[in-house]
């Protein structure tokens, strides 16, 4: 992928062409270096497996942007990891593969290239892309010219017929760039990469229910968020954004950092975005993005407040001012009807979406929250604390007690942090829940609605926040399983029916195979869990019921 | 110089704190460290404010001898007293008693910025402790100034404590530390309190500032070589050693323990380890009934890859917007970039600015004075 960049670049620019040899030359042996120092560290004392009470988890895949190509600004920028799984695509007249001929020849050779380049894995991979980059290179720049002035001409002329099927992909932000990488394939190096050159993305979601059109959402630095369709970007050979809708052009409504999206389960294509200044905005995919929306004046910057835009035509459509400083992740539970949101404030907020109400939250014990994620059971929920940069729930753990499931019901949630560890936790119900209800009122983070308990409703109205908990009422839980999975800090985890993934600030992806799943086959269904951004080493978590 | 400071002007706008003052400071050849720590002394608020009061309450006793205190307190004037908002000063006169006063400071070399800052506070402690005794001795009836009334009678209160003055220094930095040893015999619990002014923590790489705490006071067995007396068995025994945090102080400066002697080299070494600090840091091994809260509001950064050459900078945070002061610029940076300074994640790294020295102020409940 990488040396068809370079082509790319030096084709279209007469100055570099000159250049091309030199960045060449340059990038092969920085990135020489950088793979073997990146295999010795990765050789310091990581382990690639790791055991668990359930057997040994082993590291199967390894995804990770192109040698060579490293984030100019340390440590601002940190690797999200979002999967996306595609379906078929619907029957429909499929973009064929004779639309033109030299274009298709082209992106034919593009593929084979590129399947070529990932035969052999890890370290070949990379040997053989350089020696590339003087042999073979003329003709892939030769076709990937053609290709992008095809493609800059008009978006649909050139497609990949490749990705018309069913397929898993992972989607991750390195610096200024987003890779695609296909999961169940073992080649490292990302199938397709998606530069902006005005902001940097900070955050991306995909929408599983999107019968069509756009399931992508992309949050930048700047405050702007695009919707595009994940397949036409993989179908697209260039290096843009193609068929992509802008929301919040040059921060026409908001211009501070978007720091999450989410699409909300059973919409039909709404989703919200977060922004660094405390405002949450819901757009509607169906509505026109380019006409934004006014919004009264915040009047009070300490209070939550909703405002819906007059025109029902114009996007956004709402405005929720939420917490003062950084929301930093949100969720919505998997019917849609909740929505949680973490910030700097440290406070963990509920919502009942569709009545603009806040209904509970409490503030984290070590300050600023930075991710929260829902389990399948909308009631159990999880909280994590400031060090904490990932956490998600593992819904295809089942608890080796399952037969009185309905005593005892044991989570698996995992979590990353930035001392390179990967923790697992199993929460006992019976053990964890009852210990807190016997906590005095104001110092317990639980909370409970409905039938749950009915005393704990009587003390805490709707809508309270409650105080931090006091480390000496909090139930300690230990983890049982700690390891550490990368050298750089963590920043992402996922959970799928086959694995269990994590993700590096600097944007590796490692994916661990189950103990159970022997065969490598494709197809992970649905996952849980968001991830977020921030410190090291300690957790704590309380519990939401 | 005159256009960066109209820059952070703009920057700040209708934003920019009234009566507040933002100045970068000249550089004299290598005194960054100075610099770097004079900056986040000037925006720790409530010392600032007891310097200045202590000045203008005593300058009126007439222009007595020049001492780092009376330089620095000029030094703080000067700055708050600026009709710009924004601009640059010349320490010079702080410095060059600096320089007259302790020698180490008196090269050109790069120095440690920790061993400045602890070299000032504690010449502080002793100026004004000199004065309160000389206040004392010549008006034994009459009584001391109400700024230190109750060091002495709390002092005395707690007994055997050989220091029973407590200075407006000692009010913001000085905590109380408990040194436990319990002698495995016969079990008996011996507790040896010391104070400080700042805390100094061993680092390790990817861990965070709450996980170094919980090292600092991690239970160690002193055995073999190291035995401890006991005092009830008379005789050396083996024993288990624990510190904790009796009284947490109102100013929490933590000091990252980067420069480190490495034997086989024979030379100081710079560990560019990651360690994470919070902007909002618990401190949960105290005594003290309630955890306590504390907020970030300054970071001296080492800059560069060894102990022996490299810069300083400091990042503080005033009225809700961070700054970062270079000598004689200063800028606005945002929340978010504060986590570039926690250090390298991997041992060769192009990034070589790391926090050092921190600086949280206490919050909520455990506000005093």
């Amino acid at each position: 992928m990488k040396m068809m960049n370079n082509g790319y670049n030096s084709s279209f620019n007469s100055n570099s062409v000159g250049l091309m040899s030199n960045t060449g030359a340059t990038t092969a042996s920085s990135s020489s270096s950088t793979s073997t120092t990146n295999a010795n560290s990765q050789s310091q004392g990581l382990k690639t497996y790791f055991k668990t009470p359930e057997g040994r988890y082993k590291l199967h895949y390894e995804k990770t942007h192109p040698p060579g190509f490293l984030p100019f600004s340390h440590g601002k920028s940190v690797s999200q990891v979002t999967l996306a799984q595609l379906k078929d695509k619907p029957a429909q007249a499929g973009p064929a593969p004779s639309s033109s001929s030299s274009a298709s020849a082209s992106s034919g050779v593009r593929y084979a290239a590129a399947k070529f380049l990932g035969v052999g894995g890890g370290n070949g991979v990379r040997a053989i892309g350089f020696a590339g980059g003087n042999g073979t290179g003329k003709a892939v720049n030769g076709t990937s010219r053609s290709g992008s002035l095809v493609g800059s001409n008009g978006s649909h002329s050139i497609l990949n017929p490749n990705y018309d099927g069913k397929g898993t992909y992972l989607i991750f932000n390195v610096g200024d760039t987003i890779f695609i990488g296909d999961l169940n394939s073992p080649d490292k190096d990302p199938i397709k990469s998606l530069h902006f050159s005005n902001s940097n993305p900070i955050c991306h979601a995909f929408d599983p229910e999107a019968k069509d059109g756009h399931d992508l959402l992309i949050g930048l630095n700047s405050g702007d968020v695009y919707s595009v369709s994940l397949r036409q970007q993989l179908q697209d050979v260039g290096k843009k954004l193609v068929g992509a809708q802008h929301y919040n052009k040059e921060g026409s409504v908001n211009n501070s950092r978007c720091t999450s999206v989410a699409w909300i389960p059973k919409s039909d294509g709404a989703f919200v975005v977060a922004h660094a200044d405390g405002n949450l905005y819901v757009y509607e995919k169906s509505k026109d993005a380019s006409v934004d929306t006014s919004f009264p004046v915040i009047k009070d910057q300490t209070q939550f407040s909703v405002a819906h835009a007059r025109s029902s035509k114009s996007n956004p459509i709402a405005r929720w001012h939420i917490c003062q400083g950084s929301i930093n992740n949100v969720a919505f539970s998997t019917d849609g009807v909740y929505l949680a949101t973490v910030g700097r404030d440290g406070y963990l907020r509920v919502f009942d979406y569709s009545k603009d109400q806040l209904i509970c939250g409490g503030k984290s014990y070590y300050g600023a929250l930075l991710c929260c994620t829902w389990s399948l059971n909308p009631w159990h929920f999880v909280d994590f604390l400031l060090q904490v940069s990932g956490v998600a729930f593992d819904s295809y753990w089942s608890s080796p007690t399952s037969d009185d499931i309905e005593e005892n019901v044991v989570y698996r949630f995992g979590s990353v942090g930035q001392d390179t560890q990967l923790l697992l936790w199993d929460l006992s119900m019976d053990e964890i829940v009852v210990p807190l209800r016997r906590c005095p009122p104001g110092g317990s983070p639980t909370f409970s609605t409905g039938s749950q308990s009915a005393h704990w409703d009587s003390i805490t109205p709707l809508g309270t926040l409650q105080p931090a908990p006091c480390m000496r009422d909090v139930p300690k839980l230990s983890p049982v399983v700690a390891h550490r999975v990368h050298t750089e800090p963590l920043s992402g985890l996922l959970f799928t029916q086959e694995s269990i993934l994590t993700a590096c600030r600097e944007g590796h992806v490692k994916i661990w195979m189950r103990p159970s799943s022997e065969s490598q086959s494709s197809n992970s269904e649905a996952l849980v869990g968001g991830s977020s951004s921030l410190a090291g080493s300690r957790v704590g978590s309380s519990i939401l019921k | 110089m005159g256009a960066t400071g109209s820059k952070l002007e703009k920057a700040l706008g209708d934003q920019f704190p009234e009566g507040e003052r933002y100045f970068g400071l000249e550089n004299f050849g290598n005194t960054c460290y100075c610099n770097s720590v004079l900056q986040a002394l000037y925006f720790c608020v409530p010392f600032r404010e007891q310097l200045l009061d202590y000045y203008s309450n005593n300058k009126s006793i007439g222009d007595a001898e020049e001492n780092l205190l009376t330089c620095l307190a000029d030094l703080f004037t000067q700055i708050s007293s600026q009709k710009k908002k924004t601009g640059v000063i010349a320490p010079k006169r702080f410095v060059q008693r600096l320089k007259k006063q302790n020698e180490i400071f008196r090269s050109y070399m790069h120095q440690d910025a920790h061993e400045f800052l602890n070299f000032l506070l504690n010449e502080l402690v002793d100026i004004l402790e000199k004065e309160a005794h000389a206040i004392k001795s010549d008006a034994e009836s009459s009584s001391p100034p109400e700024k230190i009334s109750n060091g002495p009678k709390t002092g005395q209160a707690n007994g055997a404590q050989k220091e029973p003055l407590v200075t407006w220094v000692h009010k913001n930095f000085q905590g109380l530390l408990t040194n436990e040893t319990r002698c495995l015999r016969c079990e008996t619990v011996t507790a040896r309190d010391e104070t400080f002014l700042d805390l100094s923590l061993d680092i390790e790489q990817n861990s965070s500032i709450t996980s170094c705490l919980k090292n600092f006071s991690s239970t160690e067995t002193l055995n073999a070589e190291d035995k401890f007396f006991c005092d009830k068995c008379c005789s050396l025994q083996e024993a288990q050693k624990r510190m904790k945090i009796k009284k947490p102080p109102h100013i929490l400066v933590i000091h990252l323990k980067r420069f480190k002697y490495i034997e086989q080299l024979g030379r100081y070494k710079k560990l560019l380890y990651r360690v994470v600090f919070p902007l909002e840091l618990k401190l949960s091994n105290t005594m003290e009934d309630a955890d306590s809260e504390y907020s970030l509001f300054a970071v001296v950064v080492h800059v560069g890859s060894g102990p022996n050459h490299g810069h300083y900078v400091s990042l503080v945070k005033s009225h809700n917007h961070w700054l970062f002061f270079d000598d004689e610029n200063v800028e606005m940076i945002d929340e978010s970039v504060v986590q570039t300074f926690f250090g390298s994640a991997q041992e060769y790294s192009s990034n070589t600015d790391h926090g050092y020295i921190l600086f949280y102020e206490s919050i909520g409940t455990g506000n005093k004075s």
